[in-house]
C-alpha cells in the first residue's frame, strides 16, 4: 500500500479499469488449511465465519483440538471468537446486514448468532424441514431462503421476529443450482427464487412458480447481481451468459473453456462476473472481456455490494472496479479538471507559477473539479492519495468564491473514521460506498460487537452520535466476564456510568440475571428509569409483587394486564386475589376483563372482597341473559338470597326490588295467560308500562291491581291512566275520571292531553277546573279548543279588556257579536 | 372561515396525512388483493383520513366487521386492522383465524394491524390460540385524529366509562402518549396546568415519559443526534390544560343549546357524521306526526349519512351559535341568495358579470345545498325544542344550574318520570342536582330510585349501580362536605358549587344569544365551568372584572392558576401546575435562536380526559377568537372522545330487559 502509482493493481477489462487491492498480509495461520473450510463473509466487509468441512479429510495437528467450531475472523484474520458447533452437519451458513449469523442445520433448525460472540436464538423452519431435510441455503442482507430435499422453499424475511413462510411448490427433479432476488429489487416486494431444473429456470414467489422457458440448460451455477437487475447462469459447456433478471435480454456470453466447473459465481459490483476455482479467478466484464488470476493455493470469494473480497491464506485482497471519480483523475492522460487539479498541487509544491496558470484554464469548471477530487479521496484506499486528493480539492476551493467547504470537511471526517477502522487491529475494510451504505451507527455497533469500546465511544464523539449503548454494552460485558462480589461490580459499573444520558440499566440487569445473579440484577434495576422495562426481567426473577407494582407505576395499562395475566395463571387464585385487593388500579382491571370473559373469578373476587351488593347485581345481569321466564325468576332469587345477610341501604333497597321484579315477573306471566289479544307478551315491560298497556287494551281494573300491589304513587298513576286512555282514545273513561273532584296532578295536563289527542270537546271540558292558573292562560286554553265566546267570557270575568280586544280579531260570525256586546259590557260607560 | 395561525403552528392537517400515508404503506406490505376486517367503531375514524375508494386502489376488496363474525375466505389475504388495548377483540381476532383456517381450503396469509401499538397482552392471547406465529403483525400509531383544525380527538369511545365507571388507567395513558408525541414535534409544553385527579395522574405520567423518553430516543438508532440533548421547551405552545372530566360533570349533563351541540343530542355526531332521515333533509316538511314525548324516528325510512365538518359552506358559521339564532341566520342567507339568483336573471349582464357569475356558480350551488340540509336539520331540531318536554326539562335544568334549591324541582323531575320520557333525560337532571349539591337527599334519592325501577324497568338497578359508581348519582353524606378537614392537600372530593358560582360567574342572567360576550351563551345563562377554568389561565382580567364590579380592583397578574388559587381549593381533585425546561440550557436557548427569536403565535393545547361536548367546543373557540383578538394567541383542543350527556349516562344504562 506504499506505492507510489495511483494506478497500482489496475486491470484494463473492456474499456473499464478494475483494481485489486491488498487489503491484509499474512491474513490465516499457514497450517490452517482454507480448501477444507467453508467461508462466508458478513456484507459490508464484516466479519468472515469460518466451518471445516467435515466430508474433506484433514490433516491431523498436534495441538489443535478436534472439536468442530465455527470460527469468526475480521478481514485481517484477527480470531473474533470461537462458537462450539456439536449441532451436526451445517446446510446453511450466512450473515446478515447487522452481522447476525445464521448456521442452519439439516433437520431446519436456525441458529441466529448475533454479537458475534456466541449469544443465540434459536428458531425453527418447519413446513416439512425436519422430514425432507434442508438441502442449502441462500442469504440476502435481512433474511434467507432454504431449499428442502423434495425442493420446498422456506422464506424467512426477518430475524427479529422469525416466521418462516412456504414459497410456491416449484416442480420436482434436480436442482441443479439456484439463486435468489432479494425483496427490495423485486416488483412484487417479496423475494423471488430463480431454480435450475431440467434445462430451464423457475422463478418462484409466494404465490407461484414460473417456467421461464429456457432450454439451454442445466445450469450449473445461477448468481444474481447486487441491484437484482441481472443473473449470471453457467452452462454445462463452460459458458457464462449474462441475462437480464426478468430473462427478457441477454446481454453477453464467455467461453471459460475450463472442464471443471468452478467452485463459486459470483458479481463484483454490478457489472462483472466472476468466477472462481480452487486456485483460479477469471473476471468476466461487459462484453464477454476477461482477465485471470492464478493463486498457489485455495481462494475464496466473498461478494459484496461493489466488489468481492478475495481470501486466501497469504492475503486478504478487494477486488473492484475503479470508481469514477478515481478513473477521471488517475487515468493515463486524463485531461479532465479535477486531474488537472491535482497535477497543480504537485506544481505548487514545487512553487511553480504554472499552478495558477492550470487552475485558471479550468476555473469554469473548478466546482465540478473540486467535487470529483473529494469524492476520489473517499474512494482512495492509499493514505498518501487520499491527501493528496484532499489537498487539491482544499486548494481548488480557496480559489472558489462562495464555496460551501461541507461537503469536504464531511469527507474529512468520514475518512478519518474509515482509516481508524480499517487499521488490521480492527479489521473493518470498508469501501467509501459501502461505510455509506452501512451507516455509522451500524459501523459503530459492529465495533461494540467486536468490544472495541475505546475506539466506538471515540468515534461516536467525533461523529456526534449517542454512546450510551455502548456504555451499556460495555457494562452488560463488565458484569458477565468479572467474578467479584456483587457490590463492588455494580459500584464499578455506577460509577462509570454516572451522569450518562439514555443508559438501559435493564438490559444490564438482564445480564447479570442470565449469568444467574439474581441480586445483582435486582440492585441494577433500581437504576433503570423506565418502570416498562423492569417488568419483564421482574417477573422472570419471579419478583412478582415488585413486578406488578413497577407496573402499575408505569401507568401503561397493558403492562399491567401483562403481568396480571401472568400472575393468574401461575398463583392460586385466592392468593391472587389479595395481591390485587389492595391495587385499585390492578383490581380494575381485573374487574373489567373479568367481566368481558371470566364471570366466575368475578363472583370469586366479589366474594372475597366481601361486595355482596356487586355479587348480587352479577346474577342480575346473568338474569338478563335467561330466555326463560323461570330460569329469570331463579336467577333472581338467588341474587336476593346474596343479600339477605347485608345491613346497608343500597342492599336492603336492592333486596326489596328483586322481590318485586320476581312478583312482577310472575304477574305478567298471568296477564299473558288471561289476556290474549295481539299486542304481544308482558314478560320483560316495567310496572308503568304494563299498566299502560293493561289499561290501553281496556282492563283497567288490573291495572289498579298492579298499582296497589307496587304501591305506585298517585301521580304516577294517574298520568299513566291519561296517557294511556288519551292513545286508545277512550273518552269515555277520560270522563269518568273527570268526574273526580281532585287531581293529583292537576287537570292542565288532562287539557293537554285530550287536546293533542284532538279532543277539543272534551279538552274544553277541563278548563273550567283548573283554578290556579291565571286568566290570561285560561282565555288562551279556550282560544286553543277553537272556543272564542267562552274565552271571552273569561276575560270578562277577568276584566281583560286588551285580551278581549285581541279576541275581536279572531272570532268571526256570530261569536264576533258576542265578543262585541261583551267589550260594551266592559267598556267604562261613557 | 380564515385560516387559523393555530392550526399552523399545530398542523392538524399533518396528523392526517401521516396516519394516511402510514396506513396505505402496511396495506402495500400485503401483496395482491385483499380483505379487510374492521372494529367497527374504528370505520367511521378511519373514514376521517382515508376514503373507500382509496383502500380500494390499494387492494382491498372487502370489508368486513369484526363483530359481525362473517369474514369470508374470498381472498387469500386477510388484514385485521384493530385496536389492540383489549384483550376481548383478540381472542376475537383469534378465532377468527382458526375459524377461516379450519374452513377455507385456501392457504390464507394474515396480517394483523394494531392500533395505536401491539400490546404484550395481544401477543400473549395470540400465543394462547396459537396463531401468533401465523399472522404477520404490524402496528399503526394512530393516536390524534383530527376532527376539525382546532380539534384533535383521541377517538375512544369507551375511555368515559373507563375512567370512571371502571377506573381504569387506559385512556389515561393512551392520552399521555398522544400527547407525548406531540411534544416529539413541537417541543415540550413549558407549562403542564390542570384540575382533577386524573389530570394530575396525567401530568405525572407525561413528566415520567419525559424521562424514559431519553432513554428510548437515545436507544432508538434512527433518530438524529439532536434528541440526545433531550427535549426542549416548545417555542409555539404555550402550555397544557388538563380538564379532567370529573371536574365539570354538570356541564356535560345539561343540555347543549349550540347547533351543534342540539345535533349531537338529537342525531348523534359520531366522527363528524350524522345519519339522519332522508325526509328530513328533503325540506318537505315530515308528516306532521304526533310527537309522544319521545322524537323517535321512524325505523323503516331511509337513512342517510350527513358529513358535518368546515368543509360544509355554512357550518362553520352556524355550528357555534346558540340554537336561538339559527333561524334567522338561515333566513338571511336564504335571502341574500334568493336576490344574487335574482340579480342574475333581472339585470342585463355584460359578459364579464357573466362569466364571473359562471365561476361563483360552483360556490353557490354548494351554499344552496348546505342551505338545504341546515333548514331541514334545524327544523327538525326545533319540533323537539317546542316540546312541552322538552321545555319542562330545559326549566328543571337551567334552575338547578342558575344554583336554586333542587327540592323545588323534585316534583317537575317526578313528573317527567310518570310521563315516560325517554330515561337518559331523567337520568341527566338527576345526575345534574346530585352533582351540583353533592348528592341527594337520601329519602329523595331512593322515591326517585323506586319510581324509574318502576316506569323503566327492574333492569335499571344496576343502572343507578353503575351512575352511583362514577359518582353522578349518589346519596348526600355528611363527610362529603367541602371544609372536611381530612380531605387536606390531596384536593376536596367535591365541589362547593355555591361558592364556585359566585366566584367564577358561572351563572350570568342577563345572557347575550345573538351577540355574545360571554361563553354563557352556550347554556343560555350557564358558564361551564371547565371553560371558565380556562379562562382562569388565559383570561384573567376579563374574569376577576366579571366578579369584582368594584373598581379599582386590581387584576390578578402572573402564569398559571395565579390569582384563582382560593377558587381552586374548593373544586374537587388535584391541582396541577409544572414548568417544563429543557436538560440543557444552552442547547434549549441554541434552538430557540435557530427557531427564529420573534414571537410567533402561541398556542394553549387544552386537553379534555373524559371527552368533552360540542357546546365546549363553541364556548372555547369563543374564547379563542377573543385571545386572537387581543394577543393573537389561540386554543387548540385535545380530547378522548367527544362526548354529550346522553353518552355519559348511557355508559351506565343497561340496555338489556328480562326475558327478552
Amino acid at each position: 500500500m506504499t506505492s507510489n502509482n495511483p494506478r497500482a493493481g489496475w486491470e484494463k477489462i473492456g474499456d473499464q479499469f478494475y483494481q485489486k487491492v491488498q487489503l491484509y498480509e499474512s491474513v490465516f495461520d499457514a497450517d490452517l488449511e482454507l480448501e477444507n473450510y467453508f467461508v462466508a463473509g458478513a456484507p459490508y466487509g464484516g466479519a468472515l465465519a469460518l466451518w471445516r468441512d467435515a466430508s474433506k479429510v484433514a490433516r491431523y495437528r498436534t495441538g489443535q483440538s478436534t472439536k468442530s467450531t465455527i470460527d469468526i475472523y475480521s478481514s485481517s484474520g484477527k480470531l473474533i471468537s470461537n462458537i462450539n458447533w456439536e449441532k451436526g452437519p451445517i446446510k446453511g451458513l450466512g450473515w446478515s446486514d447487522d452481522e447476525k449469523l445464521l448456521v442452519v442445520t439439516e433437520d431446519g433448525i436456525v441458529h441466529c448468532y448475533f454479537g458475534l460472540h456466541g449469544d443465540f436464538q434459536p428458531f425453527l423452519l418447519g413446513h416439512g424441514a425436519e422430514e425432507y431435510g434442508v438441502v442449502s441455503c441462500r442469504f440476502w442482507s435481512q433474511g434467507f431462503v432454504a431449499l428442502l430435499g423434495n425442493n420446498t422453499l422456506i422464506a424467512v424475511s426477518s430475524f427479529d421476529e422469525p416466521r418462516p413462510r412456504v414459497l410456491a411448490q416449484p416442480p420436482e427433479g434436480e436442482v441443479h443450482s439456484w439463486s435468489l432476488i432479494p425483496p427490495a429489487y423485486t416488483l412484487s416486494r417479496s423475494v423471488e427464487v430463480l431454480l435450475a431444473i431440467d434445462k430451464t429456470i423457475y422463478v418462484v414467489d409466494a404465490s407461484e412458480s414460473e417456467d421461464r422457458g429456457l432450454s439451454d440448460g442445466p445450469f450449473k451455477h445461477i448468481s444474481v447481481s447486487p441491484n437484482g437487475r441481472f443473473a449470471a447462469l453457467y452452462t454445462e459447456d463452460g459458458k457464462v451468459w449474462v441475462v437480464g433478471s426478468d430473462f427478457q435480454n441477454k446481454y453477453s456470453e464467455y467461453d471459460s473453456k475450463a472442464k471443471t466447473t468452478p467452485t463459486q459465481i459470483c458479481w463484483c459490483g454490478n457489472d462483472s462476473v466472476i468466477l472462481a476455482w480452487e486456485d483460479e479467478v477469471h473476471m468476466v466484464g461487459p462484453n464477454g472481456a476477461a482477465v485471470k488470476y492464478y493463486y498457489d493455493d485455495q481462494v475464496h470469494v466473498v461478494a459484496d455490494i461493489d466488489g468481492v473480497r478475495l481470501i486466501t491464506n497469504e492475503a486478504c485482497e478487494f477486488l473492484h472496479k475503479v470508481p469514477d471519480p478515481l478513473e477521471e483523475i488517475f487515468k493515463l492522460g486524463s485531461t479532465s479538471a479535477a486531474s488537472v487539479l491535482v497535477d497543480s498541487i504537485e506544481l505548487l509544491e514545487k512553487k511553480s507559477p504554472k499552478a495558477d496558470e492550470n487552475i485558471q484554464r479550468i476555473k469554469p469548471n473548478l466546482p465540478e473539479a473540486v467535487e470529483t477530487c473529494i469524492r476520489a479521496a473517499g474512494d482512495e484506499f492509499n493514505h498518501n492519495f487520499q491527501k493528496q486528493l484532499l489537498r487539491a480539492a482544499s486548494f481548488g476551493k480557496s480559489v472558489l468564491d462562495l464555496y460551501s467547504s461541507d461537503e469536504f470537511v464531511d469527507m474529512c471526517e468520514d475518512l478519518r473514521v474509515l482509516n481508524a477502522v480499517r487499521d488490521f487491529r480492527i479489521g473493518l475494510f470498508l469501501s467509501y460506498e459501502q461505510y455509506c451504505r452501512l451507516t455509522p451507527e451500524r459501523l459503530i455497533a459492529r465495533l461494540v460487537n467486536r468490544r472495541k469500546y475505546l475506539l466506538a465511544i471515540k468515534l461516536s464523539d467525533f461523529l456526534h452520535l449517542p454512546s450510551n449503548k455502548i456504555y451499556v454494552h460495555w457494562a452488560s460485558q463488565k458484569v458477565r466476564s468479572s467474578s467479584g462480589d456483587d457490590d463492588a461490580i455494580r459500584e464499578l459499573v455506577v460509577e462509570r456510568l454516572r451522569g450518562k444520558h439514555g443508559i438501559s440499566f435493564e438490559t444490564i440487569a438482564r445480564a447479570a440475571y442470565d449469568e444467574g445473579r439474581s441480586h445483582l440484577a435486582t440492585t441494577l434495576l433500581n437504576h433503570e428509569p423506565r418502570a416498562g422495562k423492569q417488568v419483564p426481567l421482574l417477573l422472570n426473577m419471579e419478583e412478582d409483587e415488585i413486578a406488578l407494582n413497577k407496573a402499575i407505576e408505569s401507568g401503561d395499562s397493558d403492562l399491567v394486564f401483562f403481568v396480571l395475566l401472568q400472575l393468574k395463571s401461575k398463583l392460586p387464585l385466592a392468593t391472587f386475589l389479595r395481591t390485587i385487593s389492595e391495587k385499585p388500579v390492578a383490581a380494575a382491571l381485573v374487574e373489567s376483563s373479568a367481566r368481558a370473559q371470566d364471570q366466575d373469578l368475578l363472583k370469586d373476587l366479589y366474594y372475597q372482597d366481601d361486595r355482596p351488593v356487586e355479587g348480587s347485581n352479577l346474577l342480575l345481569e346473568d338474569a338478563m341473559h335467561q330466555p326463560q321466564v323461570h330460569a329469570v325468576m331463579d336467577k333472581l332469587k338467588l341474587a336476593a338470597r346474596l343479600l339477605t345477610d347485608a345491613k346497608d341501604p343500597t342492599a336492603i333497597m336492592h333486596t326489596r326490588a328483586l322481590t318485586e321484579a320476581t312478583q312482577l315477573l310472575k304477574m305478567q306471566e298471568a296477564f299473558d295467560k288471561e289476556i290474549t289479544d295481539s299486542s304481544g307478551s308482558f314478560l320483560g315491560l316495567s310496572i308503568n308500562e304494563t299498566m299502560y298497556r293493561l289499561i290501553k287494551s281496556g282492563y283497567s281494573k288490573r291495572a289498579a291491581s298492579v298499582q296497589s300491589a307496587f304501591k305506585v304513587p298517585e301521580k304516577s298513576w294517574w298520568w299513566v291512566r291519561l296517557r294511556a286512555l288519551t292513545a286508545a282514545r277512550l273518552w269515555g273513561e277520560v270522563e269518568e275520571i273527570a268526574k273526580s273532584k281532585k287531581s293529583p296532578i292537576g287537570w292542565e295536563p288532562f287539557y293537554n292531553e285530550v287536546l293533542g289527542a284532538g279532543n277539543t270537546r272534551l279538552a274544553s271540558s277541563f278548563i273550567p277546573k283548573c283554578t290556579s292558573l291565571q286568566p290570561a292562560e285560561r282565555i288562551e286554553m279556550w282560544v286553543k279548543c277553537g272556543m272564542i265566546v267562552k274565552a271571552g267570557e273569561e276575560a270578562l270575568k277577568a276584566k281583560d279588556l286588551a285580551s278581549l280586544e285581541s279576541l275581536r280579531d279572531k272570532a268571526n260570525g256570530q261569536q264576533h257579536v258576542e265578543i262585541e256586546r261583551m267589550l260594551t259590557q266592559l267598556r267604562p260607560k261613557k | 372561515m380564515a385560516a387559523h395561525p393555530a392550526a399552523k403552528a399545530i398542523n392538524t392537517q399533518e396528523i392526517t396525512d401521516k396516519a394516511r400515508r402510514d396506513l396505505l404503506q402496511l396495506l402495500e406490505a400485503v401483496r395482491g388483493k385483499k380483505n379487510l376486517v374492521l372494529e367497527r367503531s374504528l370505520a367511521g375514524t378511519i373514514g376521517l383520513f382515508v376514503k373507500f375508494s382509496t383502500l380500494q386502489e390499494y387492494g382491498v376488496d372487502k370489508v368486513f366487521f369484526l363483530e359481525n363474525h362473517n369474514v369470508d375466505s374470498s381472498q387469500r389475504n386477510v388484514i385485521f386492522l384493530l385496536r389492540g388495548d383489549n384483550a376481548k377483540t383478540v381472542r376475537t381476532v383469534a378465532e377468527q383465524i382458526k375459524l377461516v383456517r379450519s374452513e377455507s381450503k385456501i392457504d390464507h396469509e394474515f396480517s394483523i394491524i394494531w392500533i395505536p401499538r401491539r400490546t404484550r397482552v395481544s401477543d400473549m392471547v395470540l400465543e394462547e390460540h396459537g396463531v401468533l406465529g401465523e399472522a404477520t403483525i404490524s402496528e399503526l400509531a394512530l393516536y390524534f385524529v383530527p376532527l376539525e383544525q382546532d380539534l384533535m380527538s383521541l377517538e375512544l369511545e369507551s375511555s368515559f366509562s373507563d375512567l370512571y365507571l371502571r377506573k381504569e388507567p387506559t385512556s389515561v395513558f393512551a392520552s399521555a402518549t398522544a400527547l407525548m408525541r406531540l411534544q416529539k414535534q413541537y417541543g415540550l409544553f413549558p407549562r403542564i396546568l390542570g384540575k382533577g385527579d386524573n389530570a394530575k395522574r396525567l401530568a405525572d405520567l407525561l413528566q415520567r415519559m419525559r424521562s424514559e423518553e431519553d432513554v428510548n430516543a437515545s436507544s432508538d438508532p434512527s433518530k438524529t443526534y439532536l434528541t440526545s440533548f433531550g427535549l426542549t421547551p416548545s417555542s409555539v405552545v404555550e402550555n397544557l390544560i388538563i380538564i379532567d372530566r370529573e371536574v365539570d360533570f354538570p356541564t356535560v349533563l345539561a343540555t347543549q343549546l349550540t347547533y351543534q351541540g342540539l345535533i349531537d343530542e338529537n342525531f348523534g355526531i359520531s366522527n363528524n357524521q350524522i345519519e339522519v332521515d332522508t325526509s328530513v333533509l328533503g325540506g318537505a316538511p315530515a308528516p306532521p306526526q304526533q310527537q309522544s314525548g319521545t322524537a323517535q324516528p321512524p325505523t323503516a325510512a331511509t337513512k342517510r349519512k350527513v358529513p358535518l365538518d368546515s368543509s360544509d359552506k355554512l357550518y362553520p358559521s352556524l355550528r357555534d351559535a346558540n340554537f336561538a339564532t339559527i333561524g334567522p341566520t338561515l333566513n338571511q342567507t336564504a335571502r341574500r341568495l334568493q336576490s344574487d339568483q335574482q340579480n342574475i336573471k333581472q339585470q342585463d349582464q355584460s359578459i364579464a358579470d357573466l362569466r364571473s357569475f359562471v365561476s361563483k356558480l360552483p360556490s353557490y350551488q354548494a351554499e344552496q345545498a348546505s342551505l338545504k340540509t341546515h333548514t331541514g336539520l334545524a327544523e327538525e331540531i326545533l319540533k323537539v325544542t317546542r316540546s312541552e318536554v322538552f321545555s319542562a326539562m330545559l326549566e328543571v335544568q337551567q334552575n338547578l344550574l342558575a344554583g336554586s334549591d333542587p327540592s323545588t324541582v323534585h316534583e317537575n323531575i317526578e313528573e317527567l318520570i310518570a310521563r315516560d320520557v325517554p330515561l337518559k333525560t331523567v337520568l341527566r337532571l338527576l345526575c345534574l342536582e346530585s352533582c351540583l349539591s353533592n348528592g341527594i337527599r337520601s329519602r329523595d334519592l331512593e322515591s326517585f330510585k323506586r319510581q324509574i325501577l318502576q316506569a323503566y324497568g327492574f333492569q335499571h338497578i344496576l343502572t343507578l349501580a353503575d351512575l352511583e359508581k362514577i359518582g353522578l348519582l349518589v346519596p348526600r353524606e355528611s363527610h362529603r362536605g367541602y371544609l372536611n378537614p381530612i380531605a387536606g392537600a390531596a384536593g376536596q372530593t367535591a365541589t362547593d358549587w355555591n361558592a364556585v358560582r359566585k366566584s367564577l360567574n358561572l351563572w350570568i342572567d342577563d345572557v347575550q344569544e345573538t351577540d355574545p360576550n360571554d361563553t354563557a351563551y352556550v347554556f343560555s345563562g350557564y358558564a361551564p365551568l371547565s371553560v371558565r377554568l380556562v379562562q382562569c389561565i388565559l383570561q384573567k382580567s376579563y374574569l376577576s372584572g366579571l366578579v369584582n364590579t368594584r373598581p379599582g380592583s386590581t387584576p390578578p397578574t402572573g402564569g398559571g392558576w395565579k390569582g384563582f388559587e382560593d377558587t381552586l381549593t374548593r373544586i374537587r381533585g388535584a391541582t396541577v401546575d409544572v414548568t417544563q425546561k429543557g436538560h440543557d440550557a444552552d442547547a434549549s436557548h441554541a434552538r430557540k435562536t435557530l427557531r427564529g427569536s420573534k414571537e410567533g403565535p402561541k398556542v394553549s393545547v387544552v386537553f379534555f380526559l373524559g371527552g368533552v361536548t360540542y357546546a365546549e367546543i363553541a364556548a372555547l373557540r369563543f374564547v379563542s377568537g377573543q385571545l386572537e383578538k387581543s394577543s393573537g394567541r389561540r386554543i387548540v383542543i385535545g380530547t378522548t372522545h367527544v362526548i354529550s350527556g346522553n353518552r355519559a349516562v348511557g355508559a351506565a344504562v343497561e340496555k338489556r330487559k328480562f326475558v327478552e
